[in-house]
């Protein structure tokens, strides 16, 4: 019997990936996110090309024109996890299929296991042939290919792609779970994906504007360059920072953004200023990284775990009844 | 002697302080064609999400083909066949993807599977419409499919819930002639619910009442049908030339005779006894001529809300 136990996950699993890599939903996301990391590849060439020290992981970051891969998933990433999430389980609540469903000789658990390793797949084709499609386009234009190193660190931010995705899915899971209309999980989802793609950042400058704001010099005599020179302004540039980036820790965009950042071999990218306000391109090789990036990925990971178990339990639970 | 298919104990469903089931007593039997009536709102789906083990009961135990509802509540869903209240299916797939699916989340291999397939969409007649997309599917012909569903996986009982619920008239012919054949042509058990009196009397033999989560009665109609009119006694209806209140008071004085109703120059004689004989006698006495005289029927409608008052 334990084989037809797993079956029950097995085909559900089948079905919902059919439907995620056939749906026009999916399709677009993927078109969309392929071009515009295929136009960053590109763009990281050309700045590899003008500043060959730069390595081969600039691919991912030196886009100088619009978004780089960080950047696009940071933006992208909410929006395509949520998408693959937000209605898996109200959708056939409200058609009816699900109490069809049910009615079959399967656990419970099988349904939302099934629907969840769907959705992580269809994301980690996704995420891994974007990757792999932006390494071997810049291989051909470059005349060279990642070193073993670099390898290590693309699988590295291939994986935590797709957890970090995973994070969204879970939470667009957890969204169909509680919700019974579809109409109001695409409304969280969107407004979540505002919040920690777009708000957050803005959100915590106006804080960090209002705890530490900048002493505009007045009179006649004032020197700006003196003020911009003097320690306490270097001081209480780095407060507003903390404050910023401890704020928009809470959007899970930002702490991928942080760990890719630093896997990437980069201790101050977008987001850093050292504290001496040296070069922002301190290079970390990878155990360093991954220990400084640690946190960040547990804290997705943690949130993912959260997301699934709840929405796990509270389908477990549901009251399966005609229209809801 | 009929082998009971489902039995249920005492079985009891509280939604906080709501009572949807309140201690079922039922049996059904293998072969029958049991229908289940009642009200909106009486129980009827809250106790057949008990018997395929998607809800718990909150007291009671019942059985579905020997397994146990709480304990083995998968094995039930292997054996036995819902199609639920308000259906639904998988738009974007055509019926027989959407049969597919179902046949594989119940084991059954491909070559049998596709087999079935064919069969049962002959058998409800959507042939034609194998390789369409459900989204164009007509209720009934969604309906029509559930049925297919629900018979992929050979059940031994299948459970239809309010299966004709929305459809047009021709609809509800199709799928009634479709489940009267299969119980009449295959011997398949059908558990039937509904709220249509006429429904359930067009396809059923034995029915159970309830009402408020109780069980009110089991019994065929016709047996319904007697009780009622046992305990009402019998009543005859009168249509006569001339009534004269003389001859009411007569009728009334006849020993046996409980009251006298008249409408016009119609009377409705209640007797505890039968008193036909007498009462016809009187009125040929008073020079009146008997134009009609006929038992009083009971209207299936009658028997129903009998019931449903008395409890
Ligand atoms: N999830 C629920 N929460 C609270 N009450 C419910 C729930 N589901 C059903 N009920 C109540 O249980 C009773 C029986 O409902 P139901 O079994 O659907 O009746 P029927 O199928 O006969 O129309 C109704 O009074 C209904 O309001
Ligand atoms: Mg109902």
């Amino acid at each position: 019997m334990r084989r037809f136990e797993r079956m029950g996950v097995t085909i559900v699993f089948r079905k919902e990936l059919a439907d995620h890599l056939g749906s026009r939903r999916y399709l677009v996301l993927f078109a969309l996110i392929l071009l515009l990391s295929t136009m960053s590849a590109y763009q990281g060439v050309l700045y590899i090309r003008d500043r060959p020290q730069a390595g081969f992981m600039a691919i991912f970051w030196g886009a100088q024109f619009g978004f780089s891969f960080t950047y696009l998933m940071v933006f992208f990433g909410p929006i395509i996890g949520l998408a693959l999430g937000f209605d898996a389980v109200n959708k056939e609540r409200t058609s009816g299929s699900l109490s069809v469903l049910l009615s079959q000789p399967i656990y419970r658990d099988a349904v939302i296991n099934g629907k969840f390793l769907a959705g992580v797949t269809a994301l980690s084709i996704l995420g891994v042939s974007t990757i792999t499609i932006m390494s071997s386009l810049a291989t051909t234009l470059l005349g060279f290919g990642p070193g073993a190193e670099d390898l290590l660190r693309i699988t590295l931010i291939a994986a935590l792609t797709i957890l970090y995705l995973a994070f969204w899915l879970g939470l667009g899971l957890l969204f169909s779970t509680v919700t019974k209309k579809t109409s109001t999980s695409i409304l969280m989802s969107i407004a979540t994906w505002l919040l920690c793609s777009i708000m957050i950042s803005i959100i915590a400058a106006l804080v960090a504007n209002m705890i530490a704001p900048i002493p505009m010099p007045s009179g006649p005599g004032a020197n700006m360059t003196r003020l911009f020179e003097s320690p306490e302004y270097r001081e209480l540039i780095q407060r507003r920072f903390t404050i910023q980036s401890n704020i928009q820790r809470i959007s899970p965009a930002y702490l991928y953004n942080e760990a890719v950042q630093a896997i990437m071999g980069r201790a101050g990218g977008f987001f850093f200023i050292g504290p001496g306000g040296g070069s922002p391109f301190r290079s970390l090789d990878i155990s360093q990284a991954l220990t400084m990036s640690w946190p960040q990925i547990t804290a997705i990971a943690v949130g993912l775990v959260a997301c699934f178990a709840a929405s796990y339990i509270l389908f477990l639970r549901l009251e399966i009844r005609p229209g809801g | 002697m009929p082998q009971p298919i489902v039995e249920t104990r005492e079985l009891t469903k509280y939604y906080g302080e709501v009572k949807a089931v309140d201690h079922l007593n039922l049996t059904v039997y293998e072969g029958e064609l049991f229908g289940f009536l009642g009200p909106n709102g009486s129980g009827k789906t809250t106790t057949l999400l008990m018997l395929m083990g998607l809800t718990i009961p909150t007291s009671g135990t019942a059985t579905v083909a020997g397994y146990d509802i709480v304990k083995e509540s998968k094995e039930i869903r292997r054996v036995a066949g819902l199609l639920p209240e308000g259906a639904g299916y998988y738009e974007d797939l055509t019926a027989r993807q959407n049969m597919d699916y179902i046949g594989q989340l119940n084991g059954i291999p491909k070559p049998e599977r596709e087999k079935r397939i064919k069969e049962l969409l002959e058998a409800v007649g959507l042939e034609r419409w194998a390789d369409t997309r459900v989204e164009k599917f007509s209720r009934g012909m969604k309906q029509r499919l559930g049925i297919a569903e629900v018979l992929i996986k050979r059940p031994k009982i299948a459970f239809f819930d309010e299966p004709t619920i929305g459809l047009d008239p021709q609809g509800v012919k199709e799928i009634r002639d479709i489940i009267l054949r299969l119980n009449r042509e295959e011997g398949l058990t059908v558990f039937y619910s509904s709220h249509l009196l006429y429904e359930v009397q067009q396809t059923c033999r034995r029915v159970g009442f309830i009402r408020n989560g109780r069980l009110i009665a089991t019994d065929t109609i016709e047996n319904l049908s007697k009780k009622v009119a046992g305990a009402e006694g019998k009543t005859l209806e009168f249509e006569l030339t001339e009534i004269t209140p003389k001859l009411v008071a007569e009728i009334r004085a006849i020993d046996g005779v409980a009251s006298v109703e008249q409408e016009g120059l119609r009377l409705y004689v209640y007797m505890e006894r039968d008193r036909s004989r007498e009462v016809s006698e009187t009125i040929t006495k008073h020079g009146s001529v008997i134009l009609l005289m006929r038992p009083r029927e009971y209207s299936l409608e009658d028997i129903f809300l009998k019931y449903y008052e008395e409890v």
